[in-house]
């Protein structure tokens, strides 16, 4: 069970730091403290990304994207944090995969409130924002029904 | 947990593995030479040289098979994060080898390849302790101008082992390696033992 939610949450953050991309180097200062090392360098490559259209077909290959990955060990707790974020930052990926440790670690709430909620919140705002602006030109064909 | 027996490997994953291939390169056309390795820390019982070797031949399209004295979880969550190489059970289905001096019988089961496919056959990465000090041998073949001594710590029954398994075209090509140093051997050398002549 415990595992079970501290699984959740972590996928949560995770998300929320891989859709975060340049809005992480707003942390950056507060991470200045921490000794780390790199397990695995920051690196790009490309994923592939599916979709179906209208949410209801069979699933497609849209194209590649970018992804950064990054691996890092915290000295002092040892500690390993991972990233995987979109784009091509390896800045954003060291910073992903630190808060990663960060939010593993006994502060995890305090990171939590302080960077994950924030940041979850943007996001929400932004897609909300998004599906308003799209709601605002659908079409409903109501005039085209055939019958008499 | 699981992640904290990972070490860093290379700094510069793509530089250094591309420096570590030439190297190996140099030591497979000039069999019997020492070349120096210096690239990353040992891995447990795995030396610079060999984990320097394993970060730059394997990846996701290469099988491994480990000898029991490499057996250690450090070395396959390493070689699985940072090569992502399959490990395999039976030395026959391995492409790469690694094993020390005292597992000869090893080399009669690997894969040496079929004469139209000789470059399906698996290399073997012996770990030994030194490269310099052993009975001497009087290497010969491509690569050689006349002839090369090399005194590799290795007994005769590994030297007549090798023999067998070398059928030209198929056969094991091999590397040494002991500490930081690497030493090539490829298919068409030649070793005579001393104590023959």
């Amino acid at each position: 069970m415990t595992v079970q939610s501290s699984m959740t949450q972590r996928q949560e953050w995770m998300q929320v730091l891989a859709h975060a991309g340049d809005d992480l180097q707003q942390f950056e200062e507060q991470l200045a403290g921490f000794d780390y090392r790199y397990i695995r360098i920051p690196e790009t490559g490309m994923v592939m990304a599916r979709g179906r259209t209208g949410g209801t077909g069979q699933a497609f290959n849209v194209g590649e994207v970018t992804v950064t990955r990054c691996v890092v060990r915290l000295n002092d707790s040892g500690t390993t944090g991972y990233s995987y974020v979109l784009g091509r930052s390896l800045r954003n990926a060291s910073i992903a995969a630190l808060m990663d440790a960060l939010l593993q670690g006994p502060d995890s709430a305090n990171w939590f409130d302080a960077v994950i909620v924030p940041l979850q919140q943007q996001q929400q705002q932004r897609r909300a924002q998004r599906e308003r602006e799209v709601a605002g030109s659908k079409v409903d064909f109501f005039t085209m029904v055939r019958g008499d | 947990m699981q992640a904290d027996s990972l070490v860093p490997a290379f700094s510069d994953p793509v530089v250094d593995s591309q420096r570590v291939f030439r190297v190996l390169l140099k030591a497979l056309s000039e069999p019997g030479l020492i070349h120096e390795v210096d690239f990353v820390d040992s891995l447990g019982p795995l030396d610079e040289a060999a984990y320097a070797l394993a970060l730059t031949l394997l990846d996701s399209s290469t099988t491994v098979w480990l000898s029991p004295n490499f057996e250690s979880s450090l070395i396959r969550q390493n070689l699985t994060f940072h090569c992502g190489c399959r490990f395999v059970a039976e030395p026959e289905q391995a492409m790469f080898a690694f094993l020390t001096a005292d597992e000869v019988q090893v080399l009669r089961r690997l894969n040496i390849g079929t004469d139209r496919d000789p470059e399906f056959s698996a290399t073997a990465i012996v770990q030994l302790n030194t490269l310099e000090t052993g009975e001497e041998t009087v290497w010969t073949g491509p690569g050689i101008e006349y002839s090369r001594d090399v005194g590799l710590p290795l007994s005769t029954a590994f030297w007549a082992l090798r023999e067998q398994v070398n059928l030209f075209p198929r056969g094991v090509d091999l590397f040494f390696v002991a500490q930081k140093q690497v030493m090539g051997m490829s298919r068409t050398t030649q070793v005579q033992t001393k104590r023959e002549d």
